[in-house]
């Protein structure tokens, strides 16, 4: 379960920055007073265009960034005061994920099984479950450097599932792949539901949310303009498709906001 | 948890070619190369220099005075031919055309002003372009001016001891150790933080800029490991390599002391042997480790800030330059460890080893300079932590 109330997020600007946004402002305000809740064996997606705030959402929940205020609870723990017992539960991917290319995926697993103090009867029974079922065992030992984008994916997802997280947290995670590769997250993101797990995952592609999620919300500049099930949003669409009805609450807004 | 980040970020740095050339491959072989190199280039110049067949050039009548004394002078002096020249002009000429190396002016009233024990002039020209030519000349009119006043004494019935009223005997108290410690002491330090500097540079930008422009600084941070365990598990490494580095070329220039040219260094390979003793070594440690995390603590907060490996690369660089100038102390003479030097980062751990090697260490002074370098090295951990707990600093 992830509980998200009143979240903003506020940077400081550098003198360097305001001169490349042509801004006066020293603040900027990439998340603004958002709340939402996410089930655990469902999906909720955070839809939103480039800079909408989806990917600070998220390193909030990740607790990567510190919110400026408002309150997040993963799987019961209050991530703002307690950040490192609310990240033990979570499994974090993003599309841009780097993996480390001089060690092997072996190597890779291990380190970060380590990191989150998994047992070592746990890590080898989880090692081989997930190789086997990503086909994973004929390039364990080879240096990541040498892999295929595929590959690398592959290593990626056993990385964010290898201490078996009961909240997922998915940034674009498809972002730059092709259509194989990207199958290999659909199928991740399914099986995570099915395991009652609690996923989250942000995208700006209107047909891979309406593939997995069951819960959504649109944000843009920082802004929620929609919050509820899939079924509340298709019955509420004034448009004939799902791309054409986002893009109608975005310009709406934008509209509003003039 | 601080041990697993080591273990990692050492077992990825150990496998970075670029990081093992400048921690290992370079330290080590530099010495030996450069040593090396010099002792073979320095020698064979020095005997081509002794064998070579020089033609000398004379301006003078036939057996002028100059001409039967170089004659007299022995082959091992160096061989010679001589060529008697009617002006000067013509002389000089050859000399810029190098068909003569040196070229010599007696005048017509040279035997005269000797037969009268009056000074008798004599000029000698030679290209300053052409090594050790001006050295080979003053070599024979050494031998042949102490020739010319031993038969002046004897004509003027002189005993030559007489001569010299005062005879003056300097006699030196410092022990050899001393001596290597205070003039050649300022080599070691020197060297220790130059390579102690390059040695943690590449870790340092690989791991934390690195990190950040390969995208995998992201995930590290959402596992629940605090940030200063993953700062402390990655300083380590740094750390470990600058002193790695540092100890590879130390160890490099003791065996180019060691096994170059040993029969030539026996001396110096003694005093080398009675200085490195455990004592000595614990030492100098315990002085350049704080030194080394103070490095580490200072390019830390720039790697973190930097966007790429280049920028980071960009600042530090110029920074070793103002790293190793404080370093080049060590080699002025007459500047010494004292309450000021002590409390001056860098200098200190340069002068404190000077006096480390010279065995004249003063305990109070080298505890005080210990802590100058360990308050700035917390200093400068505290400061990195502050700029990598930064969220806008580590992601890009």
């Amino acid at each position: 379960m992830i509980e998200v109330s009143n979240l903003t997020k506020e940077f400081e600007l550098t003198r360097q920055q305001r001169k490349e946004l042509n801004t006066t402002n020293k603040i900027a305000l990439a998340v603004d007073n958002i709340s939402f809740k996410c089930e655990p064996g469902r999906v909720f997606s955070l839809l939103g265009p480039n800079g909408a705030g989806k990917t600070t959402t998220l390193r909030m929940l990740s607790t990567i960034f510190k919110p400026t205020s408002g309150s997040i609870k993963i799987a019961g723990i209050d991530a703002v005061k307690n950040p490192q017992e609310a990240r033990s539960k979570i499994g974090f991917l993003t599309g841009s994920t780097g993996l480390y290319a001089r060690l092997t995926p072996d190597e890779v697993i291990d380190y970060f099984a380590a990191l989150y103090s998994v047992p070592k009867n746990l890590l080898e029974e989880r090692k081989e479950r997930l190789f086997n079922l990503l086909d994973m065992q004929e390039f364990r030992g080879k240096r990541i450097g040498k892999l295929s984008t595929g590959m690398k994916q592959k290593v990626s997802i056993c990385r964010t599932m290898i201490h078996d997280p009961e909240v997922v947290v998915f940034d674009e995670p498809t972002s730059g792949l092709d259509v194989i590769t990207a199958e290999n997250i659909i199928t991740l993101i399914r099986d995570c539901k099915t395991q009652g797990k609690t996923v989250i995952f942000s995208s700006h592609i209107m047909s891979e949310v309406d593939l997995l999620c069951d819960d959504l919300a649109i944000i843009h500049k920082g802004k929620m303009l929609f919050e509820g099930t899939m079924d509340d949003f298709r019955s509420n669409m004034q448009t004939d498709n799902l791309t054409s009805e986002f893009i109608r609450i975005i310009h709406a807004s934008q509209t509003a906001a003039i | 948890m601080i041990f697993t980040i080591f273990k990692k970020e050492l077992k990825d740095t150990l496998r970075d070619r670029r990081t093992l050339m400048m921690m290992l491959v370079i330290p080590i072989l530099i010495f030996p190369i450069i040593m090396n190199l010099f002792a073979s280039v320095s020698k064979s110049f020095q005997e081509e220099a002794a064998n070579k067949k020089i033609k000398i050039g004379i301006v003078g009548t036939e057996n002028n005075f100059l001409q039967l004394e170089l004659n007299a002078i022995p082959k091992e002096l160096g061989e010679k031919e001589i060529i008697l020249y009617k002006d000067t002009l013509s002389l000089i000429s050859d000399l810029k055309k190098d068909s003569l190396q040196l070229g010599a002016y007696v005048s017509s009233e040279f035997n005269q002003l000797m037969d009268s024990m009056n000074p008798a002039p004599l000029t000698f020209f030679f290209n300053a372009t052409d090594m050790g030519m001006q050295e080979r000349a003053e070599a024979y009119m050494a031998v042949i001016d102490a020739k010319a006043k031993s038969k002046r004494f004897v004509k003027l019935g002189i005993e030559e001891a007489r001569t010299q009223p005062i005879t003056t005997e300097y006699r030196n108290i410092a022990s050899d150790k001393e001596m290597i410690g205070k003039l050649a002491g300022g080599i070691l330090p020197y060297i220790f933080i130059a390579f102690g500097f390059i040695g943690c540079m590449y870790p340092a930008i690989d791991l934390f800029t690195g990190e950040k422009e390969r995208g995998t600084i992201e995930t590290l941070l959402t596992t629940p490991v605090a940030r200063w365990q993953i700062l402390f598990g990655k300083m380590g490494v740094v750390v470990l390599s600058g002193l790695t580095a540092a100890t590879c070329a130390l160890l490099g220039l003791f065996f180019s002391i060691e096994f170059i040219d040993s029969e030539g260094n026996a001396e110096i390979l003694k005093i080398v042997h009675s200085i490195l003793n455990p004592t000595f070594i614990v030492l100098l440690y315990s002085l350049l480790i704080p030194l080394t995390v103070f490095f580490a603590g200072l390019m830390i907060p720039i790697a973190v800030n930097a966007k790429s490996f280049k920028e980071a690369q960009s600042i530090i660089t110029p920074l070793n330059i103002v790293m190793v100038l404080p370093a080049m102390v060590g080699f002025f003479p007459g500047i010494e460890l004292n309450f000021v030097t002590a409390c001056i980062p860098v200098v200190n751990i340069v002068l404190a080893t000077k006096e480390l090697i010279a065995g004249s260490l003063d305990i109070g002074l080298v505890a005080l300079s210990f802590s100058v370098m360990m308050s700035l090295a917390v200093f400068s951990v505290i400061f990195s932590y502050k700029r990598f707990d930064n969220e806008t600093n580590i992601i890009i």
